[in-house]
């Protein structure tokens, strides 16, 4: 036999090896990686990623998950401005438990002493009893991981955001806090060679915590005027929490009314701040009714509906109306 | 004048003179700043008074097992407290001279006696020590780290939507209060409809004043709940009928303060003022 072609043959031996060993690694680390002997997985375990790592290290494997963390409000927890300045230079007991959670279990969490400034972080939410925890069972080499349900369900969310998870139980709508705020994705849960290329592509939840914007279907208006009073009622049509919602913070609606006769001059103007601080957001599919008396006669009613999120002094436009009265 | 009533005389100006001397007077101090560390955010539970529990409980328990005649809890107890005290006597160098280890070792020792008689009277020199910190620091402890600070408090203006301070802002509330009165009071039942309108949306924002430190609803309404919405609407009923009738009129005004702005004052005022007067310093 040439040289040649023995070693073209041993190549394609390697080739057909080397083929063989993936499909079985893809195999074994897919389907039935419980086969695979923990004492042979501890040699390649990384101790120091059982230790409360920061998210920077959890980001060498976890890169895209860690993008998108960095840009949630979630990171920021303990270094916002708005926090600082909210929690009085951060001296309020109250805040600490959720915005610096040791660990996150379905219950109010306790507050750490460590990595303060990573807020809630990797560890925070996934890191629970000496092992990494998440909504799948699989195998990764560097960590343990244990699959745990409640990290697809509302009560996870609910450790923190309880007032939130009680408005959300009341509407009786299936979709979780998940569902709307971390929407799912068909990709790698890790970016790093060669895990990325072993393992199977999952459904993986965005961990920016999508805040949506609110639009004029999400809140409905209804006006008219009678007699000298201007009758106005809003209706949360979709959200299935109160809008806004928080435990804490204090995002508010802000409605301006602003009264105009017939020569097109304004005679009066009137506001309501909706905001669950103060017990006045806009509960889901439930009508709120406001009225104005008039104390000149008026012929138009300009609306304007203004949302401010809890870390923001700015004020954003949902929409503007306007409702003209019945010519007498 | 008689002999007698100068003498009776000069007996009540010096009573006069002495008595306001020999009051016992309070003087509220700011705690040290090492104290900061038992409290959060640098602690992260309020290891302080914890430790206070601690002190107490054990102290608590060499009496109450003594009655029950359990002496080995006892023992326990009185070891306990001798531990926790020495511990507490560590722990705010500034504190070091309200403590007195000897009269704590003092107290145990008698307690291990197991005579009850002899447990309390050995109680009375460690109580003192206790006590004379108590006096001295108790209310500057609570009104440093139990008390979030009113003076730190920034609340937006419903109305202006600029934010003030809470003293600045009460001003405001205050103001629009006295301009829904004032003006009823003169019959001009139209102005104060409209300054209603202000002094409502500036009281309901106190709600989420509340809430920059209570987390419970409950507490909220305390000052801003129900009555302050059955006041509101009256007010409302009344500024809006053809004849608004003075007695419901003022009826509400008496419930909204009864049960909203004093509520608030009776419960903070006096912390607040403390607070104020050490951060003028």
């Amino acid at each position: 036999m040439k040289l040649s072609t023995q070693i073209l043959n041993l190549l394609t031996a390697i080739g057909c090896f080397a083929i063989a060993g993936i499909a079985v690694t893809h195999f074994l680390i897919n389907e039935k990686f419980e086969w695979i002997p923990e004492s042979a997985l501890e040699l390649v375990r990384d101790k120091a990623l059982l230790e409360r790592p920061e998210a920077k290290r959890c980001s060498e494997c976890h890169q895209d998950i860690y993008e998108a963390w960095k840009e949630s409000r979630h990171s920021i927890s303990w270094t916002s401005k708005t926090y600082i300045e909210a929690s009085d230079n951060r001296t309020k007991e109250k805040c600490l438990a959720c915005h610096i959670p040791e660990s996150v279990k379905g219950e109010k969490p306790s507050p750490r002493l460590d990595r303060r400034d990573e807020g809630i972080y990797c560890v925070s939410c996934h890191f629970v009893d000496g092992k990494m925890n998440g909504p799948y069972d699989l195998l990764a080499l560097p960590h343990p991981t244990h699959r745990n349900p409640d990290y697809v369900r509302s009560s996870f969310c609910g450790s923190c955001h309880e007032k939130t998870l009680k408005e959300w139980k009341e509407t009786g709508v299936e979709d979780t806090c998940q569902d709307c705020h971390m929407p799912r994705k068909k990709g790698r849960l890790t970016q790093k060679l060669p895990l990325s290329l072993l393992h199977q592509k999952k459904w993986v939840g965005n961990h920016k915590f999508l805040h949506g914007d609110l639009t004029a279907e999400d809140i409905l208006m209804d006006a008219g005027f009678k007699d000298n009073f201007f009758n106005l009622s809003l209706l949360n049509k979709t959200i299935p929490h109160a809008v806004p919602t928080a435990d804490n913070g204090d995002p508010r609606l802000y409605l301006y009314i602003t009264f105009f006769n017939e020569a097109g001059e304004q005679v009066d103007q009137a506001k309501e701040i909706l905001a669950p601080q103060q017990e006045t957001a806009l509960a889901f599919n439930k009508k709120a009714d406001f009225q104005y008396r008039l104390f000149n006669p008026v012929s138009q009613a300009n609306i304007v509906l203004k949302y401010q999120p809890a870390w923001s002094k700015e004020k954003e436009l949902v929409w503007e109306k306007s409702v003209r009265s019945e010519p007498k | 004048m008689k002999s007698a009533s100068k003498f009776s005389l000069f007996i009540v100006i010096t009573l006069l003179m002495i008595l306001p001397a020999q009051a016992k007077d309070m003087i509220i101090k700011e705690p040290p700043a090492s104290l900061s560390k038992y409290y959060p955010p640098e602690s992260k539970e309020p290891k302080w008074i914890q430790q206070m529990h601690k002190m107490s409980t054990h102290f608590g328990g060499v009496f109450v097992n003594l009655k029950e005649k359990d002496f080995e809890n006892v023992d326990k107890h009185a070891d306990k407290l001798v531990e926790e005290y020495k511990k507490t006597s560590e722990m705010v160098p500034e504190w070091e001279d309200y403590f007195d280890v000897k009269a704590a070792e003092a107290f145990a020792e008698a307690a291990k006696t197991h005579d009850i008689a002899k447990a309390g009277k050995a109680s009375g020199g460690l109580g003192k020590t206790c006590g004379k910190c108590h006096a001295e620091q108790e209310v500057s402890v609570w009104t440093k780290f139990h008390w979030p600070s009113f003076h730190k408090i920034k609340v937006t203006d419903p109305v202006s939507e600029k934010e003030m301070g809470f003293d600045d802002y009460m001003g405001q509330v205050s103001s629009s209060f006295k301009g829904v009165t004032v003006n009823f009071g003169e019959g001009q039942y139209d102005r104060s409809a409209k300054a209603l309108k202000t002094f409502k949306s500036q009281y309901v924002e106190l709600k989420s004043t509340c809430s920059k430190c209570h987390t419970t609803d409950e507490v909220k309404r305390f000052y801003v709940g129900n009555d302050a919405d059955t006041a509101f609407a009256g007010l409302a009923k009344e500024l809006n009928a053809r004849e608004p009738n003075p007695g419901q009129f003022w009826k509400n005004v008496g419930l909204l303060g009864k049960t909203g702005c004093k509520h608030c004052h009776l419960t903070h005022r006096t912390y607040s003022f403390i607070q104020e007067t050490w951060e003028e310093k």
